[in-house]
């Protein structure tokens, strides 16, 4: 399922998917080593970077607790200024740079041994080291800390201390998405010092090691953030006057309309655009305007073990109704790519030898015949109740309606569709996944009977045998064969009706310097924080 | 008087403990997952536990009656639980943007009373005249237009077009108190000018009511010059109604001000208590819910006392 579109565009925002040439390294991770030794930790030797101003942005919600592993969280993106992780994902959503931690190697496969930076402090002053790493895993795993996160290192049997800065990460099983997992929650450093003080303070006070320090909350209103003099990454990299930026504003602006308003009045530096923003802006002379591939892949979801679609041929005639290039055109202003299956098309895990379903109407016709149901078919489901999401509804379903599938759509808020997918209570529904970056995750999450979001309605048994399978095949290219035959399985079974994946815009004011879109493509969330924005002249 | 205030206060009480109950079985009936929704939209979904870990941590796992009998037990001692959606205290959340709130909602009465009440005057003196006409027209176009659009419209035109105001935004007035007016100019202007429209008619036709009266023949008989006449003798009991009309807009103030706290990004209750509704989080919804259930009965109690003071006649009923 997928939720408020404008919300996930704004979160996405600055962690949008990448184009560009692939980065494999052999085996299990080894690009590690010093910053100036990685590929993306290269600069334009034109660049003139310029110390200055405060970059102000906007957020359609105000970002809740401060520590990653405490629920609510609401804007991983502001999350990201102040908090640090141990991997990035490069431009393939693969987790192979290395960031807080500066080598990951697998010893065996239910082994990990890992070096970390070194020089890394908190913003509290106390250092960033095994045993504070050591603290803070040990912190999650403790119930009593109701850490939401708990769950993601189930597999972790041990933790132990080998030097100052070296951990050796035993678990109970081969667990090839550590290194995923690394790029995510349980993986942003968070201060030991300050969990032991007071954790509880930690929702409002967070410590981490990040480019920005917290300098005031408002809650529901804005955060501002300062600029941290001792940025670890400076010295590393050799740049001391990191970040640029002397801080950074968000401001909670919850209506689309209103934060176009505020970009076009000079107000905010920066905006990820509605869709139905784009043209508006795409010619304005004091923007830049960036278009990424997104990470996200919309879907409509079948129920797959109760109902009529447990018929595959009744799966594939909703498929091949639906002119996906039209609802493209119509419902995403052009802004999305066709997708053939789950992982997008620069994903690594991506089966490239798979093609999106074709748009055949007739076809559909010919299989709701052979499936006895040449008469029609009434199948009921549900869609998120925005203006776009109710358009999306509206276009589906006049698309099947053509073929004689009358498709009795709901359109629900968050909260009651969310209990509706619990319940398996539709036939066909809003699907698809936000958020793909390891493989694992996403399929487990989506058609695996432990997932999160399957709930019984998918039961696939070699695509659960191949998503248990890629858990434990630590061999990248390995591991990478089995999601693509994962990817053929669920398309062969047409599992759901993959419809696109997203494209994000975003919008900066021309004061903002320092972007090379190529790099970002490649290097994604390394490039991202390796080269700070500047405001021309340092002044915004 | 006294009586009368203390029977209405039981009489709020006793309402005031049906409306908690209410609201709390209506609030278990809306559907949805809450948790589950915000979790999905943010979250990587493999484990199928962090939904149900969530849940027991704000004790939705419980029975239902466990859940009101335990929340009940907190909010008489001043505890109103945690945000489901925002992960704050509910008390803390409340208190912070209350202030937020009534700032705007007097602001917006301060607008609706200086372009309606002029308004409705103007109109009834003026009556049938070309004046009368247009304050007519203008008031029922300030009525028709949809308050989110009139707030996109001035934005861009107030802040985009002619950078004067800020387009949205909200400092405190302890903090900048010329930014802070700044900030507000334009919400408060957009939610009173909705109230003025009907204030404008209220005042009008329950002044040539008034004027219409043998009082004020008599009056005009005597002597008086018409504004002494109107300002005197009949501007008083032309209120009464205007009192009505303020004191709803009062009690229904959390509502009206959602659509205009959310275009113009004030963190006022009105965002909160919506927002609380869409996500289910239901500790915000019971407390503001019976927040509101406070400011209706206080809101009445005080129109009807108000009338007492307007209406001499009131008073004797009574």
């Amino acid at each position: 399922m997928s939720d408020d579109p404008d919300r996930r565009a704004f979160i996405l925002g600055f962690v949008a998917t990448a184009l560009g040439m692939a980065m494999r390294p052999e085996g299990a991770l080894a690009a590690g080593g010093a910053i100036r030794d990685q590929p993306w930790a290269v600069w334009d030797k034109n660049d003139k970077p310029v110390r200055g101003g405060i970059f102000r942005i906007a957020a359609p919600l105000y970002i809740g607790k401060m520590n990653p592993n405490h629920w609510p969280v609401n804007d991983w993106v502001t999350m990201g200024y102040f908090h640090e992780r141990l991997m990035f994902n490069d431009g393939q959503y693969k987790a192979t740079v290395p960031w807080l931690a500066e080598q990951v190697t697998f010893e065996d496969p239910q082994t990990v041994l890992m070096r970390l930076r070194e020089g890394v402090t908190f913003h509290d002053g106390s250092k960033f080291d095994a045993a504070s790493l050591k603290y803070q895993i040990d912190w999650i795993r403790d119930p009593k800390n109701k850490a939401w996160s708990v769950g993601l290192l189930a597999p972790l049997a041990s933790l132990e201390i080998v030097d100052e800065r070296t951990l050796r990460w035993k678990f109970n099983a081969p667990w090839a998405a550590f290194h995923g997992v690394m790029t995510n929650v349980p993986g942003y450093a968070l201060s030991a010092a300050a969990l032991q003080a007071d954790s509880e303070k930690y929702d409002t006070q967070p410590q981490g090691t990040g480019p920005y320090l917290l300098e005031e909350a408002s809650p529901g209103n804005y955060i501002k953030l300062k600029r941290n003099p001792n940025w670890w990454f400076a010295k590393a990299s050799g740049n001391p006057d990191m970040p640029y930026f002397d801080g950074v504003h968000v401001s909670v602006i919850p209506d689309p309309a209103v934060r176009l308003a505020n970009l076009r009045a000079g107000r905010i530096d920066v905006l990820t655009l509605d869709k139905s923003q784009y043209a508006i802006v795409k010619d304005d002379p004091n923007l830049n305007i960036r278009r990424f591939p997104g990470n996200h892949v919309a879907a409509l979801r079948f129920n797959t073990t109760k109902g009529v679609f447990q018929d595959i041929r009744l799966r594939k005639a909703v498929s091949h109704a639906i002119d996906r290039q039209a609802l493209i055109a119509g419902t995403q202003f052009g802004l999305a790519r066709i997708a053939s299956c789950l992982y997008p098309d620069n994903h690594w895990c991506h089966n490239p030898d798979l093609k999106p379903v074709v748009y055949d109407p007739e076809l559909s016709k010919k299989l709701l015949a052979e499936a006895g149901h040449a008469g029609g078919l009434t199948v009921r489901g549900y869609y998120v109740n925005t203006s776009i999401g109710q358009t999306i509804a509206e276009a589906v379903k006049n698309m099947l309606g053509k073929v004689g599938i009358n498709w009795q759509v709901d359109l629900l808020a968050p909260a009651a569709l969310a209990t509706r997918m619990q319940n398996l209570d539709y036939d066909l529904a809003q699907g698809g996944s936000v958020w793909i970056f390891d493989p694992d995750p996403t399929a487990t999450g989506q058609y695996h009977p432990g997932g999160g979001f399957n709930f019984g309605r998918s039961k696939n048994d070699a695509a659960i045998a191949l998503i248990e399978a890629g858990r434990r095949e630590i061999d990248p290219d390995k591991r990478q064969k089995i999601y693509w035959q994962l990817e053929k399985v669920l398309y062969d079974s047409h599992e759901d009706a993959w419809l696109w994946w997203e494209e994000t815009v975003v919008a900066y004011r021309k004061q903002v310097q320092g972007w090379h879109h190529e790099g970002f493509l490649k290097y994604y969330d390394a490039w991202f924080w390796a080269h700070p924005l500047w405001f021309k002249d340092g002044k915004q | 008087m006294g009586r009368y205030i203390g029977f209405r206060l039981l009489h709020a009480l006793v309402i005031l403990a049906l409306v908690t109950v209410l609201t709390f079985v209506i609030a278990q009936l809306v559907p949805g997952d809450g948790i589950l929704a915000a979790m999905a939209g943010s979250v990587d979904m493999n484990d199928a536990s962090a939904v149900a870990r969530v849940r027991q941590q704000y004790g939705l796992d419980q029975p239902i009656l466990t859940q009101f009998g335990d929340w009940l037990a907190r909010f008489v001692v001043g505890d109103w639980g945690t945000s489901i959606g925002a992960g704050e205290k509910v008390h803390e959340m409340f208190m912070r943007r209350l202030p937020v709130t009534l700032e705007l909602f007097l602001g917006a009465t301060l607008w609706s009373i200086a372009i309606g009440i002029p308004a409705g005057i103007i109109g009834a003196l003026k009556r049938n005249s070309a004046i009368d006409v247009t304050l007519t027209t203008g008031t029922m176009i300030g009525v028709s237009i949809p308050s989110f659009w009139e707030a996109i419209m001035l934005i861009y035109l107030l802040a985009v077009l002619f950078p004067i105001v800020p387009p949205s935004g909200y400092v405190p007035f302890s903090e900048d108190p010329i930014q802070n007016l700044k900030s507000m100019l334009l919400p408060t202007f957009v939610l009173g000018t909705h109230s003025a429209g009907l204030l404008a008619r209220y005042v009008r036709s329950s002044l040539l009511e008034v004027l219409g009266h043998d009082y004020i023949r008599t009056a005009r008989a005597k002597g008086f010059s018409e504004r002494a006449v109107v300002a005197r003798h009949a501007l008083k009991p032309a209120m009464i109604p205007v009192v009505t009309v303020i004191g709803l807009a009062w009690a229904q103030m959390l509502g009206g001000a959602f659509i205009v706290e959310v275009i113009f990004a004030i963190p006022g209750l009105g965002r909160m208590s919506v927002d609380a509704i869409f996500q289910k989080d239901f500790p915000v919804m019971q407390a503001t819910l019976i927040a509101v259930s406070i400011n209706v009965l206080v809101v009445n109690l005080l129109v009807d006392i108000l009338y007492g003071y307007l209406d001499p006649r009131v008073r004797v009923q009574r």
